[in-house]
């Protein structure tokens, strides 16, 4: 029953996802982020996410979604390994009132965390050095350290999400996913990390209309899917 | 009253001056924004050089996150190059280092700052206002470079009209005066990276020793194995072998497609030649008790050792080797002989074994086609362990259907980025996978 993974709109795709959610975004440039899911969540009434997304896109275009959801209160919580540009000096502001919650944590560590969860893996021992200040669990959280062939090493536990919301350049019905140059950085990892995950894709074909070479999430990954342009909107 | 200084260099000069101290091929994790973001254009196209970038692109490869901090963790990384805001009198850095965490494996760490504020205040300063991002062992600025040299930091080069009491006026640390210190040079840097094209098998196994740890790859059947680079190890000869494979060699006994009066070439050769002490593997033994492996007879012969990995546990160790991970937690064998002798551990309510990561001097591994930087792209189910192995081994060697140029394969197509491979060898037209 392929066809029962494909949503009419962005808001029918995220009916479900409700206040308190632990939420991963593929990305916060044009490109790469989910846009008309990420619009059906500002307008869905929802409060109270903890968002997870990175704000590199890799050629400085960026978009103010994110800063709008965390200024309607939508987004309270934000973990992410750097936020620069308007993006971040909004959502620093935005935090210094007191209603965001930024955690920034090493790319490395995030992508690690999230892999883990798709994998099964209970956690993973990396270098300390490569994990930042903290190993990313923030500084009231002590990660767990040994030495390992005298490396000094973090245990970095799965980082567990609700919902991932992503964008990818072409789905097939059944879900199977390719992306378009740096949109698979993020997305590719994420997709496996959540416990429903939504995409946002540009094309939607038949299954088959992808090269099975050239398919870099596996369909079994993806729960719904949605047009880029499914409310008309024109992104 | 300090001398008037002379120009600033733009961030096109700083760029140009980074790019001078990068070697042929090397792999550099570079940060978005300039200067640092320049530097690519700065750099000749025929340096082969990769640029990592905060966005998983490596080069014009589109990398998933995981395994672009895996390129960054596993030691691939020759040099960070960060844009900082400030620098200390230790060479720490602070500032929104988005490469900073791509950094931390890398062997040399080149910071990229202003020399001074908006108002004049010195960016390198006794002590960093804000979180040091990370500690860097070159400092390039818009008019000197500075090396970062027993915790403190030595003057090295000049930029076109600058004196180093101009330098030290303008720098809110002190300085050492090297030596040697001379006028910054933009020339674009000389040479070009090795050819990994080897002429054949027995050239690019050449140095492969005695008692090395060797990735074979492959599946039950034919498929997705190094067939050419087997015969040429060998022919070689290398003795004490530790090999690490899904199987070890039972394509002879299955024969899927083996045509009449012929065998398949497998690991088996390596076996019989005794050349092996030692398999690291998930399915040794032949699926038939009347035809047994190679393998499987010297074992019983008590010729060769055998360490027996779940096939999930073996790609997750072999990705684990070239991720930089030294060790994880698997459910997979818990309750087994697996778990024999392993730490065990409850994580939210689950069992799991601690498994560590596998690394190997060689991996001989199979590819579709190549270009000459050495991406990799497959066909079909012959992808199988090829593209975790590539990264776990010190030296990986491919065999190819076809090796092409630079540019010919689709960047979305890539699955093995050319960082990985040191060799390629183009399998001899007609060559089977039987003999």
């Amino acid at each position: 029953m392929p066809f029962r993974k494909l949503y009419a709109s962005p808001a029918a795709a995220i009916a479900d996802l409700g206040d308190g959610a632990t939420v991963l975004i593929g990305g916060a440039a044009p490109h790469s982020e989910p846009s008309g899911l990420l619009d059906a969540l500002l307008t869905s009434g929802v409060h109270g996410l903890t968002a997870v997304c990175d704000f590199a896109d890799g050629v400085g275009a960026e978009s103010a979604r994110m800063g709008q959801l965390a200024a309607s209160g939508v987004i309270t919580r934000l973990i992410a390994p750097t936020v620069p540009g308007a993006d971040g000096r909004m959502l620093r502001q935005i935090g210094k009132s007191g209603s965001l919650t930024i955690e920034t944590v090493p790319r490395g560590v995030l992508a690690e965390r999230l892999r883990a969860v798709g994998a099964g893996i209970g956690g993973v021992f990396v270098p300390a050095a490569s994990a930042g200040a903290d190993g990313g669990a923030g500084a009231d959280n002590r990660l767990e350290t040994r030495t390992i062939n005298g490396v000094e090493c973090v245990l970095l536990p799965p980082l567990r999400a609700d919902f991932a919301l992503l964008r990818a350049d072409c789905a097939d019905t059944m879900g199977n996913l390719a992306y378009r140059g740096a949109q698979r950085g993020w997305n590719a990892v994420m997709a496996a990390a959540a416990r429903i995950t939504i995409v946002e894709a540009d094309t939607i074909g038949e299954p088959g209309a992808i090269d099975p070479e050239l398919v870099i999430t596996p369909g079994i990954y993806v729960n719904r899917i949605v047009a880029t342009n499914a409310d008309g909107q024109g992104r | 009253m300090p001398p008037a200084n002379p120009t600033r260099l733009d961030a096109n000069a700083m760029a140009q001056r980074a790019a001078g101290m990068i070697a042929p091929e090397a792999v550099v994790a570079i940060d978005t924004g300039l200067p640092a973001a320049a530097v690519p254009d700065a750099t000749p196209p025929e340096r082969g050089v990769w640029f990592l970038r905060p966005s998983g692109m490596l080069n014009e490869l589109p990398l998933a996150m995981s395994d672009a901090a895996a390129i960054a963790r596993g030691g691939y990384v020759d040099i960070a190059i960060v844009n900082a805001a400030q620098v200390d009198a230790a060479g720490r850095f602070a500032g929104v280092a988005a490469a900073s965490d791509f950094a931390a494996g890398a062997s040399r760490i080149i910071a990229m700052v202003v020399h001074t504020d908006a108002g004049g205040m010195p960016n390198i300063v006794e002590s960093l206002t804000g979180p040091a991002a990370g500690s860097a062992d070159i400092i390039i600025t818009d008019d000197a470079v500075i090396a970062v040299v027993d915790g403190g930091l030595t003057l090295t080069e000049l930029a076109p009209g600058w004196s180093s009491d101009a330098v030290q006026s303008i720098t809110g640390a002190p300085l050492s005066i090297a030596p040697d210190l001379r006028e910054m040079d933009f020339a674009p840097p000389a040479g070009v990276p090795v050819n990994k094209v080897y002429a054949d098998g027995q050239a690019a196994l050449a140095d492969l020793p005695d008692g090395a740890t060797v990735f074979i790859d492959g599946f039950g059947g034919p498929g997705g194995m190094a067939h050419y680079l087997l015969v040429a190890l060998r022919d070689r000869g290398s003795r004490n072998l530790t090999i690490v494979s899904n199987t070890a060699g039972i394509a002879r006994v299955v024969s899927f497609g083996t045509p009449p009066g012929r065998t398949a070439i497998d690991h088996s050769l390596l076996i019989e030649n005794g050349q092996v002490a030692k398999a690291i593997a998930s399915f040794p033994v032949s699926p038939s008790v009347s035809r047994p492996s190679q393998f499987e007879l010297a074992y019983r012969r008590g010729e060769v050792e055998l360490e027996l990995v779940p096939q999930g546990t073996l790609a997750e160790r072999l990705r684990a080797g070239g991720a930089g991970i030294p060790a994880f937690y698997t459910p997979t064998g818990v309750g087994t002989l697996i778990a024999e002798g392993k730490e065990t551990r409850i994580i939210d309510g689950r069992e799991y074994i601690l498994e560590h990561g596998l690394r190997a001097d060689y991996a001989i591994i199979r590819a579709h086609r190549a270009d000459t930087d050495g991406n990799l792209v497959y066909r079909g189910t012959s992808r199988n362990f090829n593209a975790v192995m590539a990264p776990a081994a010190r030296i990986t060697v491919v065999e190819v259907d076809e090796i092409v140029p630079v540019g010919a394969l689709d960047p979305e197509a890539v699955v093995t980025p050319g960082v990985f491979v040191q060799r390629i060898v183009r399998r001899p037209a007609g060559f089977t996978g039987y003999e």
